[in-house]
């Protein structure tokens, strides 16, 4: 479970950024994420739906500890984020569509290394390594260098690495980015394998198609506020338009103004 | 610590698996050096040995004086004489370099030694220091020749050599061998033992910082359970240990081009060689530790600030001049150790080795050494936590 309540996070401008800005302000700090608040829970998958810079990934790192919120709580699985990251992190899975890997190790180094830091006893890490090397037909390049593996094949590193010690919550900020539809099609099955086994499930994208096949509970995020925050199903009853980006591009509009 | 100690081992192999630092940290100390001091004593015996052993060409325009000088010149079956030729064309040839010295004795020389005066003899040469030796080898003849009119006159007024010289200065050089040697390779252990430190961990620091920040890595293994000082401390230890091995590789480099070169005196290695007794090698390792934490805490900082590898190489490169100076001053003469020059950083390291070798450490200065580096090192160690503590940096 997650639970975010009122969380803001203040960015201080520098002059460079003020004066690409231009926008005629002289404000000297951004509020990438302003007031929010949502609640994911077990067994379902949140999506962080917005366009790009509307402050998904800002939000899914102060969810993951990675930045600290200027103001508000977050908990995850009960534990106060702000109090006890590295608990939270034991907690975690985080994978982001830009997530790279050490070139210079084997996947399963990778996948040892991150193992060692969430404390994982030899046994148990061998049996769930074998199972997750089996589920994603890692054997076979298991002791080749990550640099000289494909785009895929290093994705498929970076799923095991990311779920090795079986966490239960897993965030994943637009994990399908820059990949082709089969590496996608993996991390999609993926997050419904991991709903399937009562996991708490947070998500961000820009795709409405994945928004479509995953989404149970759907939130829609623009310049750092909610313009939306319920029930996927319940978004589809309500809306007026004919298609999911209409209706996405309708709302957006309707939060500018 | 387990989890600072998982992130060393990972770091390490990551860095020991990295061609750019095993170049730097091993192939240039153990390759390079002896290499280049093989090469360097090489040139440097052979252009001596040539200079001595070279036939010179020599001018000489003597207006029928001196023939005692001349007789001199024409003996040496290594000189060359080119006689009766003008100052103007001699300056020519010289600038030009086909003539090595030009001797130009004044029209009335004979009769100014005859009249006891003092006659004129002028040398041309082109000296830029490799050139010395060719100069002493005709400036002995003239040297020569004028102690024999000296002697001349002084039979001749009936007067015995004594007399023209007042003071008998006797020169007794009580420095030792070691204490000579010492000066030498005192000046230029801690400059290549500073050097090395830096360059050691330098490219760690940035692969393992500024190296990760852009392939990102580093935002992954944030979201590990290890703490942001955990994750610092791991790295910090890999890039400490890279500048220290890279500096004991370095010695061990000089070790074995020093002994390796047989165009080396015997005698001379063994003095170096006996300067590094086993005492001297705790202590300049004991200097090392905190160095290597200083550079480490200083070049991780520069890293982690960084927004990508090439940036931080450029931020870092330069960085070497600042290391550079103070290791260089070290080696100045006049410089020497005291309470002021022990406070400050890499100057100490410098002038403490020095003394090391030199066999003349005193317990004050030592320990004020000591606490100036693990002074600056903890505040290094300080900064560098907190840079990596900044969201601003992090995500720069």
């Amino acid at each position: 479970m997650i639970n975010v309540t009122n969380i803001w996070k203040t960015f201080k401008l520098d002059r460079q950024q003020r004066k690409e800005r231009q926008n005629g302000k002289q404000n000297r700090v951004v509020h990438a994420v302003a007031g929010i608040s949502f609640e994911c829970k077990p067994g379902r998958i949140f999506t962080l739906l917005g366009p790009n810079g509307a402050g998904k990934t800002t939000a899914l790192r102060m969810v993951a500890t990675l930045l600290k919120p200027t103001s508000g709580t977050i908990t995850v699985g009960g534990i106060d984020a702000l109090r006890q990251p590295n608990e939270v992190r034991k907690k975690i899975g985080f994978l982001t569509g830009t997530t790279r890997l050490y070139d210079r190790l084997t996947p399963e180094e990778i996948v040892k290394y991150y193992a060692d830091l969430h404390g994982m006893d030899k046994e148990k890490f061998r049996l769930r390594k074998n199972e997750l090397f089996d589920l994603l037909g890692i054997h076979e390049f298991a002791r080749r260098r990550i640099g000289k593996l494909s785009t895929g094949m290093r994705q498929k590193v970076s799923i095991a690495r990311t779920i090795i010690h079986d966490p239960q919550i897993i965030v994943f900020d637009e994990p399908t980015v820059g990949l082709d539809v089969i590496t996608a099609r993996h991390i999609i099955d993926l997050i419904r394998d991991c709903k399937q086994a009562g996991k708490t499930i947070i998500f961000s994208t820009h795709i409405m198609g994945e928004v479509s096949l995953l989404s149970d509970d759907l939130a829609i995020i623009h310049n750092g506020k909610l313009c939306y925050n319920g029930a996927y199903d319940d978004f589809r009853e309500r809306m007026k338009t004919s298609s999911l980006d209409e209706e996405f591009i309708k709302i957006i509009g309707e939060a500018e103004g | 610590m387990k989890m600072s100690y998982i992130i060393f081992r990972k770091e390490l192999l990551d860095t020991i698996r990295d061609r750019r630092t095993i170049i730097s940290m091993i192939v240039v100390p153990l390759l390079l050096i002896p290499l280049l001091i093989t090469i360097s004593s090489r040139m440097f015996i052979s252009q001596t040995v040539e200079a001595r052993e070279k036939i010179l060409t020599v001018g000489l325009l003597t207006h029928g004086n001196a023939p005692d000088l001349r007789s001199m010149l024409l003996a040496d079956d290594r000189i060359q004489l080119k006689e009766n030729i003008t100052a103007d064309s001699a300056r020519y040839l010289i600038e030009a370099d086909h003539m090595d010295a030009f001797i130009e004795i004044e029209p009335d020389f004979d009769s100014h030694i005859a009249n006891l005066n003092t006659g004129t003899i002028t040398l041309y040469f082109k000296s830029t220091g490799d050139r010395s030796i060719e100069k002493g080898r005709v400036l002995r003849y003239i040297e020569k020749f004028e102690r024999e009119l000296l002697a001349d006159r002084l039979h001749s007024l009936h007067l015995d050599e004594s007399i023209v010289r007042t003071v008998d200065i006797r020169e007794r050089n009580l420095a030792t061998a070691r204490d000579i040697m010492a000066d030498v390779i005192g000046g230029l252990l801690p400059y290549m033992f500073i050097i090395f430190c830096f360059m050691g961990g330098m490219y760690p620091a940035i692969d393992l910082a500024a190296g990760e920040k852009e392939r990102g890595t580093l935002e992954t293994l944030l979201t590990s359970p290890a703490s942001r000082f955990e994750i610092l401390m791991g790295k910090f230890g890999v890039v400490a240990l890279a500048g220290i091995l890279t500096a004991i590789l370095g010695i061990v480099g000089l070790y074995i081009g020093f002994t390796q070169v047989k165009e080396i005196p015997t005698e001379l290695v063994r003095t170096i060689l006996g300067l590094l007794e086993p005492q001297s090698i705790i202590l300049l390792l004991s200097l090392l530790f905190p160095l290597t934490i200083f550079f480490a805490s200083v070049l991780l900082s520069l890293s982690i600030y960084a927004k990508s590898y090439k940036e931080a190489q450029s931020i870092i490169s330069p960085m070497m001049i600042v290391v550079i100076v103070p290791a260089f001053l070290g080696m100045l003469p006049g410089v020497t150790l005291n309470t002021t020059t022990a406070l400050i950083p890499i100057l100490n390291v410098s002038l403490m080795t020095k003394a090391i070798i030199a066999g003349t450490v005193t317990p004050g200065l030592l320990i004020t050494v000591y606490l100036s580096l693990i002074l600056f090192a903890g505040f290094g160690l300080v900064i560098c936590s907190r840079i990596f503590n900044r969201e601003s940096v992090i995500f720069r």
